[in-house]
């Protein structure tokens, strides 16, 4: 089966397309000429369906196939100018459409990730509403505070499943294979009672591309020069400083056979001192289909990465460089990924997955040549899934899962960790406008000193429920409400760390008696069509967090972990998406308010912002694309002077907002008979300087370059 | 609804509409801008000492606004360079502690102060006393130099006072005879 995608009103190829055959595993996307082929398909009757992030999907009903005969099908999507069946899969563990879903979903497509050019993870999601990035840590809703790498309130999920270090509990955003991700789906709210622990604030899930039929070559480039600071007296080297990087790779599929090999390289002068990054990446996908309802995928990433210290600036005088105490320092790490995915449909009304990963995490950090901390950590989960339609009306979910955990360091110590849990979750619908849905969760997980000795830490089993309702009165018009539960065990640093910072003359000491942290997200929210072009969306929330951890400083000067906040998050968020005139412009423009109280003692919890306003306009003609973009962060109103006391980050408690402007254009090639596109993007136009974590300058204006081809 | 001319150009094709919402966005990005980080403003110690007032000799209180200390990198003045010095970008005239502030408690015997003053050659310091409060329409003269800090090689000549970003000059002081001023310099 052969065949291209256009656009029913310009006649344009479209590149990306998804073409699934419904009921079974095979699907394809379409190649830069937009063509798509689907190879050795068994004869029968099937439902072809396309679907593309902006055109409305469609469904071509029984396509016939005869026995060793090619079908020719082509399809014209029309123009969608909002995303209003866009498919998500992270919300209920299974696809649905963006207005089945009781909570906040918000989704970053690949084409936004190049367009951006956005060289790591937490750098695509700064235009999410909601999210709110302290350098590389994630923030949705409030949920997350100052935790500098050591656990993650944000549950981060490649192709479903877990994406956290086995150690620090740390997100490893460099190690996320950028170039080939699909898109990333961020559900708002805590998500443990479909993923277990971390998943306190939201989940993000990045889900990666699939395998192509047919031979494909993609690679992409992007250089970026960093402007010079805003103040003269900031500046500190003579030197063109650079960002640079790209990746290629090759993907095809013989017979049932599939496989994409890439390779990925960044070096990054960086804007400051004793910032530099080196990384080499590896990336590979093994696809075979047993049959039209089994198959198996297998992925292999591992990154190399070494980069210089940088933990906070000398002083206000001199905000590009580190404070002497990190100079000469730098951090070399191993990381990688297997994991492994099956798939089979046992019948039209029965799915199950079986998923596996292993997480490998080195890294050794370097004063002058001498080593001074190393770690190795190995995380291992396995996930069984089963879906079950008892009727058209009502979907079953659930699954088991089980991870085993092994760290070695001087630092934490040598521990190991193991858990286990299952989960159900039923999606009851009815009088064809509503959807109710009700799930829950046990988890069981216990950290021990030595290998399953007694005592293990403390960390009591888990019982997290999960309740949705989704009302449909009309078709322009959707309400939903959610009620889910959180939690997070402490890593395994937050418990064990026993070590001299290196950076002060603080000892950090361990904690083995820390409880996991809890939260209940509640939220109300709708969506309402003004019209075809203009969409609306409210959301009310609030999010209780008990027992949150947080780093203390006691009588003796010792830094320890404690369970010590109790805090209350409410706030709402507006959203408003419009397109004009044809589609030559789209306006997305999201305002998030948060009103963050420590609960303990009444006053606003720490390194919370309370506005979140993020805009963007992007103006395409013909193959020409424009976009501005405007984020704002207001300035975070309470951080731990004790931090900044005792680190001591010298004018680490000076902070403004974030006011930021990006610009970006972008040029397809394609009509010339070029399979390029290129771009060219000034992020931070302005040059505004602020900083996003404590006595850390965010990154100056920068100008990239970039190009991208697929054929 | 508005027809598209998608052959034209694209400032053309782009209507008001479009033009409204940028404008928006820039409007939203001047309203957050505050300025952004900056360095902190140089270090600034500038000089110290004490103000000595010759006994019995300050004025009525109807003739005394306010006393100040001047520090001028301009020698000697005039009217139309005093009045420059204090108002040019960057000032040669600094004041302390400010045009609108007076030094405290007047009939006192001494007063010590610290003036805090970027780096540079100051080459007239000295004491000026306001008189009136009514700078723009009073017939006699508003200010007088009341009392300067003088060469010590050269008594009747100001002593010059070099600024450094590193250290406070100290003992800069002033005898201050409000019966017996100085020759005036404007």
């Amino acid at each position: 089966m052969r065949g291209s995608v256009t656009d029913t009103k310009t006649q344009e190829l479209l590149t990306g397309v998804n073409v699934i055959l419904r009921g079974t595993i095979r699907g394809t996307v379409t190649d830069i000429h937009g063509k798509y082929q689907l190879n050795e398909i068994p004869a029968g009757t099937y439902d072809a369906a396309f679907s593309l992030v902006g055109y409305t999907a469609d469904t071509v009903y029984k396509i016939s196939i005869q026995p060793d005969t090619e079908l020719h099908l082509d399809e014209h999507l029309v123009q969608a100018p909002i995303q209003e069946d866009q498919v998500v899969v992270t919300a209920n563990r299974r696809e649905q459409s963006l207005r089945e879903i009781p909570v906040s979903v918000s989704t970053v497509s690949s084409k936004m990730i190049a367009d951006h050019v956005s060289v790591t993870l937490d750098d695509a999601l700064r235009y999410v509403p909601g999210v709110n990035m302290m350098q590389d840590q994630v923030n949705i809703r409030g949920s997350s505070g100052y935790s500098r790498g050591i656990g993650s309130r944000v549950l981060i999920l490649v192709d479903g499943l877990p994406y956290i270090t086995g150690d620090t509990g740390e997100i490893p955003w460099e190690t996320i294979p950028m170039f080939q991700i699909d898109r990333i789906e961020v559900v708002k709210g805590a998500g443990s009672a479909l993923y277990g622990s971390s998943a306190l604030g939201g989940v993000i899930n990045v889900i990666t591309k699939e395998i192509n039929e047919i031979p494909e070559v993609r690679f992409r480039l992007f250089s970026g020069i960093y402007d010079k600071p805003a103040y003269a007296e900031w500046d500190w080297s003579d030197k063109t400083r650079l960002n640079t990087g790209g990746f290629i790779s090759y993907s095809n599929r013989i017979g049932p056979f599939g496989y994409l090999l890439s390779v990925s390289r960044m070096v990054d002068d960086s804007y400051r001192e004793n910032d530099v990054y080196h990384r080499w990446g590896l990336y590979s996908k093994f696809n075979y289909i047993f049959s039209q309802y089994q198959s198996a995928t297998l992925t292999a990433n591992i990154q190399w990465r070494s980069h210089g210290n940088f933990f906070w600036w000398k002083s206000l005088n001199d905000v590009i460089r580190p404070a002497d105490s990190q100079l000469g320092g730098e951090v070399h790490s191993t990381r990688g990924n297997l994991s492994f995915a099956y798939k089979e449909i046992v019948s039209d009304r029965l799915f199950y997955t079986l998923k596996a990963i292993y997480f490998g995490n080195f890294w050794q950090d370097n004063i002058y040549d001498r080593i001074n901390n190393t770690a190795a950590s190995h995380t291992t989960q396995v996930d069984a899934q089963a879906t079950y339609e008892t009727s058209p009306m009502n979907v079953v979910t659930g699954g088991v899962v089980a991870n085993y955990d092994r760290i070695y360091t001087n630092i934490f110590g040598s521990h190991p960790g193991a858990g286990a849990g299952f989960y159900v979750q039923d999606e009851l619908t009815f009088l064809h406008s509503v959807k109710l849905t009700a799930g829950i969760r046990y988890d069981w997980q216990r950290v021990w000193k030595e290998i399953f000795a007694s005592p293990a830490a403390s960390s009591p089993s888990q019982l997290n429920p999960k309740m949705g309702l989704v009302f449909s009165p009309g078709p322009t018009t959707t309400l939903r409400a959610s009620y889910g539960e959180g939690f997070r065990y402490p890593s395994m640093s937050e418990f064990f760390t026993s070590v001299n910072t290196g950076l002060s003359q603080i000892s950090i000491v361990p904690n083995d008696s820390l409880k996991p942290e809890r939260s209940a997200s509640f939220e109300i929210g709708g969506s309402q069509w003004l019209s075809d072009r203009i969409v609306l969306d409210l959301a009310l929330f609030q999010n209780d967090f008990y027992d949150l951890i947080e780093a203390g400083v006691n009588p003796q000067f010792e830094i320890q972990f404690k369970n010590v906040t109790r805090a209350r998050i409410r706030g709402f968020e507006f959203g408003i998406k419009a397109d004009m005139f044809n589609r030559l412009l789209t306006a997305d423009i999201n305002y998030t308010y948060i009103y963050p109280e420590d609960l303990s003692d009444h006053t606003i919890l720490k390194f919370r912002p309370r506005h979140l306003f993020y805009a963007s306009v992007t103006a395409q003609y013909g193959l020409l694309q424009t976009e501005l973009g405007y984020r704002y962060v207001s300035r975070v109103e309470a951080i731990d002077e004790n931090l900044v006391r005792f680190a001591p980050i010298v004018d680490g408690d000076v902070r403004v907002p974030c006011s930021v402007l990006d610009a970006g254009i972008t040029y397809n090639l394609t009509h010339l008979g070029l399979p390029l596109a290129v771009g060219l993007n000034i992020k931070n136009l302005t040059n505004y300087s602020y900083v996003e974590l404590l006595g850390n300058l965010a990154p100056v204006r920068t100008i990239y370059v970039s190009v991208e081809s697929a054929w | 609804m508005q027809t598209l001319h998608l052959d034209n150009p694209i400032c053309l094709v782009f209507p008001a509409q479009i033009r409204f919402l940028v404008l928006i966005i820039l409007c939203l990005y001047l309203a957050g801008c505050d300025g952004g980080l900056a360095p902190p403003p140089p270090a600034e110690f500038g000089f110290s000492g004490t103000v000595y007032f010759a006994p019995g000799s300050w004025p009525p209180t109807d003739s005394l606004v306010s006393i100040m200390i001047f520090a001028s990198k301009i020698y000697p003045l005039d009217s139309a360079t005093t009045v420059s010095g204090l108002f040019s970008d960057p000032p040669q005239i600094f004041v302390y502690p400010s045009m609108s502030e007076s030094l405290r408690p007047f009939f006192t015997d001494s007063l010590s102060y610290v003036f805090p003053l970027r780096s540079g050659t100051y080459k007239y310091i000295g004491v000026v006393q306001q008189i009136s409060s009514d700078v723009l329409h009073s017939s006699i003269r508003v200010f007088r130099v009341v009392g300067f800090y003088k060469n010590p090689a050269n008594l009747a000549q100001p002593g010059n006072v070099i600024v450094n970003d590193t250290s406070q000059v100290k003992d800069i002081n002033i005898q201050v005879d409000f019966r017996n001023p100085p020759p005036q310099p404007f």
